[in-house]
């Protein structure tokens, strides 16, 4: 554990963050059921039962993504981490999970551990991941076969990694938008979101 | 034959006859010819008769002939006019019987019509029987009624006969008494005549006889007179001793009318008993037939309640629970009842949990809105101070505001009326910038005043020093005061827009907006959506193209051609010249063995001498190539063994002795064909 019982470093928040971003991001892909739900499997951490995915593309996928991730976090150089649902058929944006990182950059100079216990930042990380379980029960069904992405908005001065190329925001057209729990590592500060596409109404 | 035999002799005399005739040749020979003439005469004649008898003969024959032929055709007509006569009878007999059926069936009909008639007949008498006896039991009715009126009006009179004979008896009994009465009055008054008459004789002549002669005369035609009235009133009373005596006889009808009523009125009652029988069986029969209707429908309601049991017996079966009592029924339900609770319980301390999960982040936000709560209640009291100073503003300026409308007042009063109103707007103005200015002056010096008891404490400390600048200092202290004020405002206003466009910019920043001049959105060039976008390409694609290729099967298909260029068309081809060239293969084949077979069987029958046909499963038919009937054949079965046996068939019948010398003897099958063969050669060749 990066963590120990002194404090948070910026690495150890890093590892946490982006920890928590890959628990969620395999939440929601079985919740939003982008993924057949045979593919998951049971795992336990922050005390919650979590689905994790067995697809190895996917899996590759998505820890090339978070070990990029860790990087920009202890850079101080991400902004927003966007998960993005998009219907295969007409090639519209239906969902946008937005994730607002506010990085503390002074803690990049100083190195002393900040205090704040591990445990009330996998209190409020349980509560995050419970609100995205519960947002299953308002958000619209996804019918058509869908496919999602993963947009990381960084700062401009970024030297831009191979593999990664820019893309633009794929914003939703008149969203429906539901702020979720926020938490904190006292060097990142985390803030969820979800904005979906407005149902017709029948 | 005959004919012929005849035919023969004619042209044999006609031939002798032509020869005889050319040899008149040779005239020469004269004797010979007397001779010969005789013997020429002779011979004509001879042949002349044998033509006759020729001629007889043929006309018999033809006269026989037709004879048969007459006989022929007399049988024939006989025959046909027996048969005719015979169908004839036949039809005759037929018609008869129709005949004989129609008359039966007229008969029959006729029987039924009378039935008939006499059915209607009979409904008819019973119907005027019905009408007759109607009409009897009206009749009877009336007369029934007409003897209660009788009845009624005979008791009338007999009740007014009754007081007449009492009347009557009693007018007797006064006539007798009265006649009693007059009796002894007579017998008095004749004693008094006879004492008078003696007093008469006795004072005889001498008194006034005549005057009581006179008076006794008197009294006597009185007395006279009084007899007629009785003899009048006896005449009466006889009358009505006559009368009464007739008194009996009414009695006895009196008698016989109350039988007959109390007969009519014993049938009445019983008329009214039958009645009331018969209302009580109708009465019974209704109650019967609800009794009935009831029963059905509780027979209805048991089979009801039957099904109904049956299906809670079968409760158990259909539930699959061990159900046989409703004591199991209840069982279960309790235990279902129990789960339930214990899932309502875990529900519910789910719930609970939750609930204070909930209620721990509403526990939060509730500090939070305290927390603002007390701000606002900060900045409400503040409010409320300004409030405060603010009013008390508006009541020196009210005050003021009165002072100047007096004032105006009494300008107003002062002056015409004409000179009001420029004079009044100028005092107007004059009096607002006044008015402004001393507002101005007020707030200047209520600020002047709060800043003051601050200074006061410093000008305590710097009283010396700052005396002569106290004035300056002043100026100035206003001057910022009100440019601070200004920069307030100012202040205010720009926060209310920075909220405003903090709030726009949230706002897109939570769609997702950035701003391109300081972020930059990445994303993998390998990322799933890429990926799926990528392989429905693909799929649509290929698609596409077996569509097209499809398509182009199918347009070639129609048409007919194998104008294939695909591999599939060309196995095609492969397969179907392969399958030509083994039909070709097959039929050559079939051709070759046909040929063959025949020539195997030709070249048998010709050397055996039999044709060997199969006719069905191991049964072989041989035909002999010497066989006098198309049908003489001989029937061989292979038995199961492998053996041949020899069948009965019409021809092997004829066979029977060489059948028993090779067959059964030698036991050899080729020794009996080969004698057969050989037998039916003999024959063929002898005739």
């Amino acid at each position: 554990m990066t963590s120990t019982l002194k404090g948070i470093t910026l690495k150890g928040s890093a590892e946490l963050v982006a920890e928590f971003f890959s628990f969620g991001i395999n939440s929601i892909l079985y919740q939003r059921g982008i993924y057949p739900p045979e593919t998951f499997t049971r795992v336990t951490h922050y005390d919650l039962s979590l689905l994790l995915t067995t697809d190895p593309k996917l899996k590759s996928y998505l820890t090339n993504v978070v070990s990029q991730l860790k990087e920009w976090l202890f850079e101080c150089t991400v902004q927003k981490l966007v998960l993005v649902i998009t219907c295969l058929e007409t090639n519209e944006v239906l969902e946008r999970w937005q994730f607002d990182i506010e990085c503390d950059k002074s803690a990049k100079e100083s190195s002393a551990p900040r205090e704040k216990s591990i445990k009330t930042i996998q209190h409020e990380i349980r509560s995050v991941i419970r609100q995205i379980t519960a947002t299953v029960t308002f958000l619209p069904l996804l019918e058509t076969p869908c496919a999602f992405d993963l947009l990381v908005y960084t700062d401009k001065d970024l030297v831009v990694p191979d593999k990664w190329e820019e893309s633009g925001p794929q914003t939703i057209d008149q969203p429906e938008e539901v702020r979720l729990h926020s938490f904190t590592t006292s060097i990142h500060k985390v803030n969820s979101m979800v904005a979906y596409k407005k149902t017709e109404s029948a | 034959r005959m004919d012929l035999e005849d035919d023969t002799t004619i042209l044999t005399t006609l031939k002798s006859f032509n020869s005889f005739i050319s040899r008149p040749e040779h005239p020469q020979r004269l004797s010979e010819h007397s001779a010969g003439s005789g013997i020429l005469q002779s011979q004509y004649k001879r042949s002349m008769e044998l033509l006759e008898a020729a001629e007889r003969v043929h006309s018999k024959n033809r006269y026989l002939q037709l004879d048969q032929e007459k006989k022929q055709m007399e049988l024939s007509h006989k025959r046909a006019r027996f048969e005719l006569e015979r169908a004839a009878s036949d039809s005759a007999r037929d018609l008869e019987h129709e005949v004989d059926r129609n008359q039966e069936l007229l008969g029959q009909i006729k029987k039924l019509e009378e039935r008939a008639e006499e059915v209607n007949k009979k409904l008819t008498e019973q119907k005027e029987a019905n009408d007759a006896l109607q009409k009897n039991l009206e009749g009877l009715n009336k007369t029934l009624e007409e003897r209660d009126d009788k009845l009624g009006t005979a008791n009338q009179t007999i009740r007014s006969l009754k007081d007449e004979i009492r009347e009557l008896r009693q007018k007797i009994q006064n006539q007798d008494s009265k006649m009693s009465a007059q009796t002894l009055e007579n017998q008095e008054l004749q004693e008094k005549i006879d004492l008078q008459q003696r007093y008469t004789h006795k004072q005889g002549l001498t008194l006034s006889a005549q005057s009581s002669c006179s008076d006794h005369i008197i009294k006597i035609k009185e007395l006279e007179r009084r007899l007629v009235f009785q003899e009048q009133d006896f005449a009466i009373v006889k009358t009505v001793k006559s009368e009464v005596a007739r008194v009996p006889d009414l009695e006895k009808e009196l008698k016989r009318l109350r039988d007959d009523n109390a007969y009519l009125r014993e049938s009445r009652e019983n008329c009214s008993l039958l009645k009331e029988e018969v209302e009580g069986l109708r009465k019974k029969l209704e109650r019967m037939e609800k009794t009935k209707e009831e029963l059905i429908n509780m027979e209805l309601e048991k089979e009801r309640l039957t099904e109904k049991l049956h299906a809670w017996e079968n409760l158990g079966q259909s539930t699959g629970l061990n159900i046989r009592k409703p004591e199991d029924l209840s069982r279960e339900v309790i235990q279902i009842q129990q789960r339930e609770i214990a899932l309502k319980e875990q529900n519910y301390t789910l719930n609970s949990r939750s609930v204070e999960r909930s209620q721990s982040e509403l526990r939060a936000e509730l500090t939070q809105q305290h927390s603002k709560t007390l701000e606002e209640q900060k900045k409400r009291e503040a409010q409320d101070a300004l409030v405060r100073r603010l009013q008390k503003r508006v009541l020196l300026l009210t005050k003021e505001r009165d002072g100047m409308r007096a004032i105006l007042e009494s300008y107003d009063s002062e002056l015409a009326p004409t000179e009001y109103s420029p004079q009044l707007s100028k005092r107007l103005r004059e009096a607002e910038d006044i008015l402004l200015k001393t507002q101005s002056h007020n707030a200047e010096m209520e600020v002047c005043l709060q800043a003051e008891l601050e200074l006061e404490s410093l000008k305590k400390q710097q009283a010396s020093a700052t005396d002569s600048n106290s004035l300056l200092t002043k100026e100035e202290v206003t001057i910022l005061r009100q440019k601070i004020e200004d920069l307030e405002r100012e202040r205010q206003r720009l926060e209310e827009q920075n909220n405003i466009l903090e709030m726009r910019l949230e706002r897109h920043n939570l769609q997702g907006d950035y701003d391109p001049v300081k972020t930059r959105v990445l994303h993998l060039k390998m990322n799933p959506t890429a990926i799926a976008k990528q392989e429905r390409q693909q799929e649509v694609e290929a698609l596409r193209q077996e569509v097209t290729r499809l398509r182009d099967l199918v347009r070639s298909l129609q048409s007919g051609g194998a104008v294939g260029h695909s591999q599939d068309d060309t196995a095609i081809e492969n397969l179907r010249k392969q399958m030509e060239s083994s039909e070709l293969r097959n039929q050559r084949l079939k051709e070759v063995f046909q040929r063959k077979i025949q020539e195997f069987r030709t070249v048998c029958y010709v050397l055996t001498g039999y044709q060997i046909d199969i006719t069905t499963e191991n049964q072989y038919r041989l035909t002999s190539v010497y066989a006098e009937h198309m049908d003489d054949s001989l029937l061989f079965k292979k038995g199961s063994n492998g053996s041949m046996q020899l069948m009965e068939t019409e021809f092997s019948k004829t066979l029977g002795e060489m059948v028993a010398l090779h067959l059964h003897h030698q036991k050899s099958i080729p020794a009996f064909l080969s004698a057969v063969t050989l037998d039916l050669f003999s024959r063929q060749t002898t005739v």
